[in-house]
This record gives structure tokens, C-alpha cells and sequence, in this order.
């Protein structure tokens, strides 16, 4: 592939960790790439923790600096609110149709200063906080979010919605609402593509023993996490539905593990994270934590165990769970190490769901032309030559797209794809 | 110097006006020294903005610029972009943040515009000490240095290797291929290994470009990121040590095994037929799975997380590679008997379980046991151990295989200290970032590939050796010049009084000692400015430049006065 007539630009697909750090080095190697997030933000997932284990580092202010240079950087054309819908061609020479929202708030002319939201009528469910709190049809999905610029909801939106509403319009003092936009459908000639579309976790749902969905105070990982946030529902207080703290907590590890056929390799990690969480704002919480086998590699990872370990915890090896609610308490029973019955009440529970592929990653793989694997994760072409390649020259895989990981080992993914791009053209 | 400053408040639309009393700001700074012009604008920041600042620099002849509008992480750039572009040096420029730091934390206009007051004059105080400061380039070496000849480092030669860039694959044992050449399977897709090693081999044999040196050693690594010195001596004649230039240098020393003479529970060394992982692999990879005394075991037990409470984490691979040891023995020998004694089973990522269901089944068992120990019956080994429901059991098997933890190889502290970057974890090398820095070091231009960061399989080395690839080719383009850090510090020679407190607190190795003049020198490249040795002096002989002490008191001086 040392074609002359080969194109120099890269798409990344995708603007969470992996794929931010891939343009942010493809772009110091005086690349251009063109960056496209189906979202209205960047930072992906990793935005929505507070901390990452097992430095317990605070993960927007890991984050933000590089999301902020990804904005200020030239050679970085970022697409929010848009996804790929078409790819021709071959390495060196794809060309890729892309479909943009609009996102009806200039871009240019919006400061960020967040005055269109009190006037909007409109209130619905915040997806980004899981549902947790509301936001209105024209919103940004959380506080520092970046780029800081608001998106209108079209499908709630009154205006798009057959009445005549202007509130947010009348508010802006920048002329920054514009609902003229429109869709845009764009089409670059691209050398090769790295996907970083991330991953989303298992639906808790399909295991009914657990009583999400049913019980209130089960949480997810992703509700506990914005439950947690400082920038969160909550301002991060932990407090169950009547508003009161909770005194006794339980982390059920390994959700949706037997339904997946394999092991989500983090959710151990951020188990004893939330185990973390939980005491140091709520000191006298009491905790058990429900596990099969803890499954904590690596040079740092058992230190951050043993020190959790040393709070007085209690770490339970235990199959069969099943919970009900009962009075004001919820019951977890389960059989433990030793096979016998057992049972425990507490206030709240939070769940650790498998991680599982994005919704669109089949349609995305059929339209780049690369295998999903039995999983439904993208499918390296062989893991002992690179797991970033693919069956298809030019196409790249990295991070959670590729199979569940940590930030680290994404980042390293990530960087890798740019070592394989760099290295062959 | 004769200073002319400018001042301009950003009313960041209704942001800033409505809630600060900007005419107020205006009147509290305006008759201060060297203040050439205060004005009000709209929204400095838009495209008309910026051609106004540009205008006003001109007009007025401005020397220093302060612009009091929003935080420093939205527009210092644009703002120094604006300035390099009027002629003022961009280190002239001060932003007071009026916007998150006031208008967006309070209600009350008056609070809000006291502080944008102080703030504001803040800057003012602080500009007025500003010296200009110029980029630097310098020209940097594309050659890479490579230590280690196992995968990681065979791998990041081989991507490395191009016409404009040589490469140096410098490797202590007689040959390449480090532990992984002994492994006659990869898990979990039971992909021939020690064959596709010996491929690679040949490929970097053929590949111009490459320079590699066995049997040999790196004796010392001098400089910094674009122009490394490096001695490498040959291990078999002491005299024998040749020089080179690199611009960047990558460990990928790999690990060693831990040595299970260190634990007597589990009779390695003292007994016949209890085998480590590597001797076990060199075993069935000669062909033969035979006992000491030639015999074809008829049951194996094999013993993870050896060493692993010694060392204090787990090894990540112990688990998936004792299952591949089972089908190793189930492929040769049909009939076997094998026990696998584990603790928790670490078999994360999409392919794995797969892998271990497909080896769960006829005669081989898995056991979850603590507190096992081993000790000889007759031609058996009786392997005792606590089950889960903490009854004391055992079982007598022909051979043990022991699973130790990986550790380090010999050389990671001695590499670490030439380079001044420090052990993590389990005396591996210590990444940049936890997260965000996998391959980097706190030395810039020194990476770390595979085991000798930490534990990992075989696609995770091969990742981390293309990330490294990455981050050399996009960091250390042949022809093109590096920037180093602008803000760094600097040591006054008569004010330093040789202590070398500050060697000791600097993380990057850029400062030396001057034995002739008994000082402290910074090396500029070096440098990345965090001010640490200024903290730490006690003779106050260090500054970093743009946060010079008196830069930060007048700026103190002139928001609390």
C-alpha cells in the first residue's frame, strides 16, 4: 500500500477516549482527520464517571484538556451529530458519505452561556444521566460538556413540533439559535478509518433475579456512576428514591456474564470502585459485595482491592442471586462459597452489567465491510498479528468496539491504530 | 521599558455586562501605571473581535495586553494567537477569568464586580513583570534505539524500521525471540507460536535499517528526546562497546518468571517432576511429555497464582495459559488426568470463557483451593489443599506444573536509572499516565513496550509495541524540528549553594550537577516547567520562567491591596 495517489486524511469514527486520542496523534503527525460523533458531545463514556480506578483520578479532569485541545486543533475537523452511512473504495481511497444533523445552535456564534435552557417549556428525561434527571428540548447533556454548545431535540422541540415557539431564540443574545439549519450530507475522500465507537452495557432487564427495573434502589453501574458525579442529578449525594441515605449497600458483580459467554474484564475493577464511592461519602454504609471470581489483573489493580479489603467489606463468593423487595428492605439471596443458603437485606443495590457492543456496531461493520464477531464486538482479523486490524485493509478497530477494556488499554489500542496507519503509509 | 498596556473587558454578550458593573472595572483600573487604553467589547472573542484587538494593538502601539473576559481554557489561545499576530510577544498577554470565576459563582452584581476589580488588576500587576519568551527548535535524530528482543521489541523494530530511520535492537541473550520462541501454542486460537516467531526473526534479519546486537548490553544512555548517546558493550568482550545517536529509545525488556524456590509449599527444586511454566513449555515444545524417569505421566496437576501474594497482584495470563497447558497434555497424552488449582479465575476480554469451557470437561478439573502444598509419596506427589467449603483434601498426580507470577527482568531498575524514569508497581517500569500514557515515561522520548510495564498477554505486547510505533512516528518525523517546553526554570548559578535538593524532586532528569562549579544546571529540552525544584530550593536560586516569584507577588499584591 505505498500508492502515490493514496490519500493522506484518516476518518476516526467515533469521540470518546480511543478515538480522541487517535486524532490527537494522527493530527501532530500533521494528518487531517475528520472526526465523526453520532453524539452532540465528545468524551464518550468515560465522561460520565466521576473517578477512574485505580488511581481514583477525577476523570474530567483527565479528560477535558485533551477534549479541549481536540476542539482548538486544526487539523481535527469535528463532526458532532453525525454518523457514517456509506463507504467506498479501498485503502488509500475510501470515500465515506456522511450523514450530520443539524444541530439547529451555531456553532460559531454560541458561548455556551446555557441561557436557552430555563425558557424552554419542554421537560424530559435526561438520557445522559440515565434517565436520573431532566432537561429540556434544548439542552447540553451535562455541565461541562464539550464542545460546550446545546443541540435542539427536534422530536420534542414545540417548534419542530407544529407550534410557534421561539423562547430559546428570543433568550440568545449571540443569534446563536438558528432553525434554519439543515441536514447536512457530507462526502470526504478518506485513506483509511479508525473505528472507536465504544461500547454500552448489557441490559439488566434480561435478568429479571435482580429486580431492575422492578425494585427501586437497584441501580445500574451507569446510574450509580451519575448518582455518584459531582456534575450528576444529585450533585453526587447518594440517596435512594424516598431521599433518604442508604445504611447498607450491595455490588453485584458478573450481570448478564452467563448470557454473553464471557468475562467484561472491568466490571470488578469498577465494582470496588463504587465500593470506594460508597465510603467515602456515606463513612458508616455497611457493604457487601456479591462476586464469582474477582478477576483483577494487572501491576496495580489487587493493591486498590486489598485496600478496600481493609475497609471491613464484606467480599462474598456467591451463584444463585436472586432479589426481592420485602417492607422497606431489599433481600439478596444467594448461595454462598460453601453451597449453602444465605441471605442479606439492604437499602440499595447496584448492579455490574456485562459490557456489550454498541446497538449500531452490525449495521456501522456492513457498511465498512468488516466481520462482527460471535459477540457482535468488531472482529480483528487474527489478535496474535494486531487486534486492531481487520479482515479489511485501511479499517482499524479500537478500544471497547474491539471487546471489553480499560481506559488504558483503549488508549494503547488507540495509539497502536496510528502506529499501524503511520507505519504503512 | 517603556510599558503601554492595553486593557480590554469582554461583555461576553449579557454574560459579563449584565451581571458585572463593567464601567466600574473600567474606573478601577484606568489611571494605573502604563495603562495606555481600558475599553468594553462586546464579545472579543468572534472574528470581529479579533480584528479589533488587532486594530487597538496597532493603534495605540501596545506593548502588553490583558483581557478580562472568560476562563483561560476557552480563549488564552486565541487571545495569544491575536497577539503573535499584531507583533506583541504572546508571553506579554494576561487573561483575568471575570466569567466562571465571578459572574457564573454569584447573583450579586456588586460581589461580582468587586472581584472582577481584583481580578483584573490582578493581571494588570502581573503583566507589567512579563518578559518575552521565544519558541525554541532544534533539530532531532528520526534513529531509535531498542531494547530487548523478545516480541515486544521484534515487533516495534519491525514497524519502525523505514528508509529514513534506523533502527538499533539490542538484545542481552545469544539470540532473538525472548520467552515467547518456546511456546509451541498462543491461546486461545491454538495459533502455532514458536514457528511465526522464527518467521519474524528471519523478516528483521533481511530488513535494511535494522542494526541488531546480540549478547550484548546497554551500557549508557546520555541526552534527551531527539538526541539520545548511546554505549552498547558486548556482554562476551568487555572492551568491545560501540556509540550511537538516537532520537528516541524504547525498553521492551519483558519479564521474568518468579522464582517458586522462594515458596517451600510447593517442593519446586526439591523434587522431581515439578516443573515451572517455562521449563514445562521447553518440554512440550521438544515434542515429549515424559516424567523423570521417562515414563508418560498419567496425571498432571497444574498450580496457579504461584508467587502471586509474594508479589501482590495477579499476572494476568497464569489462568489462560495453565488452560493451554491442559490442552497441551490432553492433545499428546489422550488419557490424562488434569487438575488445574486455582483461586479466582482471571479470564477477562470477549474470547476467553470460550476458550475455558471448551477445556472444561472430560478429566480435566478444575479445583478452587487455598493453602496447597506438595509433598513426595513414593513415585507420586500428593498435592494437599483446603477445598472451598475449607475441607482438607488431596490428590496424588504424577507431575506438578507451577504457574509463577511474571516479574521484571534484572535490568528494569538499571535502564530505569539511566534514564531517570522511575519503577511503578511491582518494580516495573512506571507509565507516563495510568490512563492516558501507556507506552510513555516521564523522560520524554524514552517508551516501555510489553511485560517490562506490566503483566500482559502476547496481543496486548503486540499492541503496546504498535502504540509505541505511534507515538515515535508522530512525535519523531525525520526533518521536521521538536519544540521543547518554553516554560521551564532556570538555576542561578550564584545563588545556588549545591545542595541538589532539586535533583532529587525532579521527575524528568533535566537537571544536572556542575561538579567544577558545584551548581545546579538545568537542562532547558528537558524541562517540562511543573516548578517543582522551585518549591523545593531553599536558597531560592531557581525560577521558572512566566511564573517568576515576583510575577506571582505582584499579581497577589495587586488582587488583595
Amino acid at each position: 500500500m505505498k500508492d502515490t495517489q493514496s490519500n493522506s486524511d484518516i476518518l476516526v469514527i467515533g469521540a470518546g477516549i480511543a478515538g480522541i486520542e487517535a486524532s490527537l496523534m494522527l493530527s501532530k503527525s500533521d494528518r487531517k482527520v475528520h472526526l465523526v460523533e453520532k453524539t452532540s458531545y465528545t468524551g464518550g463514556t468515560t465522561i460520565k464517571f466521576e473517578d477512574v480506578f485505580s488511581n481514583m483520578e477525577c476523570s474530567t479532569c483527565m479528560v477535558a484538556p485533551i477534549q479541549q485541545e481536540l476542539l482548538q486543533d486544526k487539523n481535527i475537523n469535528l463532526l458532532t451529530l453525525a454518523e457514517v452511512e456509506d463507504v467506498q473504495g479501498s485503502f488509500g481511497n475510501f470515500i465515506v458519505k456522511i450523514h450530520q444533523k443539524a444541530r439547529y445552535v451555531d456553532m460559531k456564534n454560541c458561548i455556551g452561556c446555557n441561557a436557552c435552557f430555563e425558557p424552554c417549556p419542554v421537560r424530559l428525561k435526561n438520557e445522559f444521566e440515565e434517565g436520573l434527571s431532566e432537561r429540556k428540548a434544548i439542552y447540553v447533556p451535562c455541565a461541562g460538556a464539550l464542545p460546550n454548545v446545546p443541540m435542539i431535540d427536534t422530536e420534542h422541540c414545540l417548534r419542530f413540533n407544529g407550534k410557534d415557539c421561539h423562547a430559546c431564540q428570543e433568550v440568545c443574545m449571540f443569534e446563536a439559535i438558528d432553525f434554519n439549519q439543515k441536514d447536512e450530507q457530507i462526502t470526504l475522500t478518506i485513506g483509511a478509518i479508525i473505528v472507536a465507537t465504544g461500547y454500552t452495557t448489557f441490559d439488566s432487564r434480561q435478568t429479571p433475579q435482580y429486580g431492575y427495573g422492578k425494585i427501586d434502589d437497584v441501580y445500574t453501574a451507569f446510574e450509580f456512576e451519575r448518582l455518584y458525579a459531582s456534575n450528576g442529578p444529585t450533585e453526587g449525594k447518594i440517596l435512594l428514591k424516598n431521599g433518604k441515605t442508604p445504611k447498607s449497600a450491595a455490588l453485584i458483580h458478573c450481570v448478564g456474564r452467563n448470557i454473553k459467554g464471557y468475562c467484561s474484564s472491568v466490571c470488578c475493577m469498577y465494582s470496588l470502585k463504587f465500593n470506594h464511592y460508597l465510603t467515602l461519602k456515606i463513612p458508616e454504609i455497611k457493604i457487601s459485595e456479591f462476586y464469582t471470581d474477582l478477576c483483577i489483573p494487572g501491576k496495580s489493580h489487587q493493591k486498590f482491592y486489598e485496600k478496600i479489603r481493609e475497609t471491613g467489606t464484606k467480599l462474598i463468593r456467591a451463584s444463585d442471586i436472586e432479589i426481592t423487595k420485602q417492607g422497606q428492605g431489599i433481600v439478596i439471596k444467594y448461595n454462598d462459597e460453601r453451597g449453602k443458603k444465605n441471605s442479606t437485606t439492604v437499602d440499595m443495590v447496584i448492579l455490574a452489567p456485562a459490557i456489550v457492543p454498541n446497538g449500531d456496531a452490525s449495521k456501522l461493520a456492513k457498511i465498512l465491510g468488516v466481520t462482527i464477531d460471535e459477540y457482535g464486538f468488531f472482529k480483528e482479523e487474527n489478535q496474535n498479528v494486531s487486534s486492531v486490524v481487520t479482515s479489511k485493509p485501511g479499517v482499524f478497530i479500537v478500544g471497547c468496539s474491539q471487546g471489553p477494556k480499560n481506559i488504558q488499554e483503549s488508549v494503547s489500542q488507540a495509539a497502536a491504530s496510528v502506529g499501524k496507519i503511520l507505519s504503512t503509509y | 521599558m517603556n510599558r503601554k498596556i492595553g486593557v480590554y473587558i469582554c461583555e461576553c454578550g449579557p454574560n459579563i455586562s449584565e451581571k458585572i458593573d463593567i464601567d466600574k472595572v473600567i474606573e478601577a483600573v484606568r489611571f494605573l501605571n502604563d495603562i495606555v487604553v481600558v475599553e468594553r467589547y462586546k464579545l472579543l472573542c468572534s472574528e470581529d473581535g479579533k480584528k479589533y484587538l488587532t486594530e487597538q494593538i496597532k493603534r495605540y502601539g501596545l506593548t502588553h495586553l490583558i483581557i478580562a473576559a472568560c476562563s483561560p481554557r476557552d480563549h488564552q489561545l486565541t487571545f495569544m494567537e491575536v497577539c503573535e499576530n499584531a507583533g506583541i510577544n504572546p508571553y506579554l498577554f494576561q487573561l483575568a477569568n471575570i466569567r466562571e470565576q465571578c459572574v457564573w459563582i454569584t447573583a450579586d452584581k456588586e460581589e461580582a464586580t468587586k472581584k472582577a476589580i481584583r481580578l483584573t488588576k490582578a493581571a494588570i500587576g502581573r503583566v507589567r513583570c512579563h518578559s518575552p519568551l521565544e519558541k525554541k527548535e532544534m533539530e532531532s535524530n528520526p534513529d531509535v534505539l531498542i531494547v530487548g528482543g523478545g516480541i515486544a521489541g521484534i515487533e516495534t523494530s519491525l514497524q519502525l524500521a523505514h528508509s529514513d530511520r534506523k533502527i538499533y535492537l539490542v538484545e542481552k541473550t545469544a539470540s532473538l525471540g525472548g520467552l515467547i520462541k518456546n511456546f509451541e501454542k498462543t491461546y486461545p486460537e491454538m495459533h502455532p507460536c514458536s514457528i511465526s516467531i522464527q518467521q519474524k526473526i528471519e523478516t528483521i534479519n533481511k530488513t535494511n535499517n535494522i542494526k541488531i546486537f546480540t549478547d550484548s548490553e546497554v551500557e549508557d544512555i546520555l541526552g534527551f528526546f531527539g538526541n539520545f548517546e548511546i554505549k552498547v558493550k558486548k556482554n562476551t568482550n568487555e572492551k568491545d562497546s560501540v556509540s550511537f545517536n538516537v532520537g528516541a529509545v524504547v525498553f521492551a525488556t519483558g519479564s521474568t518468571l518468579f522464582n517458586p524456590n522462594k515458596t517451600t509449599c510447593y517442593g519446586y527444586g526439591k523434587f522431581d517432576n515439578v516443573l515451572t511454566a517455562l521449563e514445562f513449555e521447553k518440554m512440550n515444545l521438544s515434542g515429549e511429555i515424559v516424567l523423570k524417569n521417562n515414563k508418560t505421566p498419567k496425571s498432571v496437576a497444574i498450580i496457579h497464582c504461584v508467587g502471586r501474594t509474594e508479589k501482590g497482584y495477579c499476572s494476568e495470563i497464569c489462568c489462560m495459559y495453565s488452560l493451554k497447558f491442559a490442552r497441551y497434555l490432553k492433545d499428546k497424552i489422550p488419557d490424562i488426568k488434569v487438575f488445574n488449582f486455582y483461586s479466582d479465575l482471571c479470564i477477562p476480554g470477549k474470547t476467553h470463557q470460550k476458550f475455558y469451557e471448551q477445556t472444561q470437561g472430560k478429566n480435566i478439573d478444575f479445583i478452587r483451593a487455598k493453602n496447597i502444598e506438595i509433598a513426595k509419596k513414593g513415585e507420586h506427589l500428593t498435592i494437599t489443599y483446603n477445598d472451598e467449603k475449607s475441607g482438607k483434601n488431596n490428590y496424588d498426580v504424577d507431575m506438578v506444573i507451577l504457574s509463577p507470577a511474571l516479574e521484571p527482568t534484572a535490568d528494569t531498575a538499571r535502564l530505569a536509572e539511566f534514564t531517570g524514569i522511575s519503577l511503578g508497581d511491582g518494580g516495573f517500569f512506571a507509565e507516563e499516565h495510568e490512563k492516558l500514557g501507556p507506552v510513555s515515561t516521564s523522560s520524554q522520548g524514552v517508551f516501555i513496550a510489553g511485560c517490562s510495564q506490566g503483566p500482559k498477554s502476547i496481543p496486548d505486547t503486540i499492541i503496546q509495541a504498535e502504540a509505541v510505533t505511534g507515538k515515535i512516528l508522530s512525535s519523531l518525523i525525520p526533518g521536521k524540528k521538536i519544540e521543547p517546553e518554553v516554560k521551564v526554570s532556570f538555576i542561578s548559578e550564584s545563588f545556588c549553594i549545591g545542595c541538589k535538593t532539586c535533583l532529587d524532586v525532579c521527575s524528568y532528569g533535566a537537571i544536572t550537577f556542575n561538579e567544577t562549579k558545584k551548581v545546579s544546571v538545568v537542562n532547558e529540552v528537558i524541562c517540562r516547567g511543573c516548578g517543582n525544584c522551585v518549591a523545593a530550593c531553599p536558597s531560592g536560586a531557581i525560577t521558572l520562567k512566566h511564573f517568576t516569584f515576583n510575577q506571582i507577588y505582584q499579581e497577589l499584591k495587586a488582587a488583595i491591596q
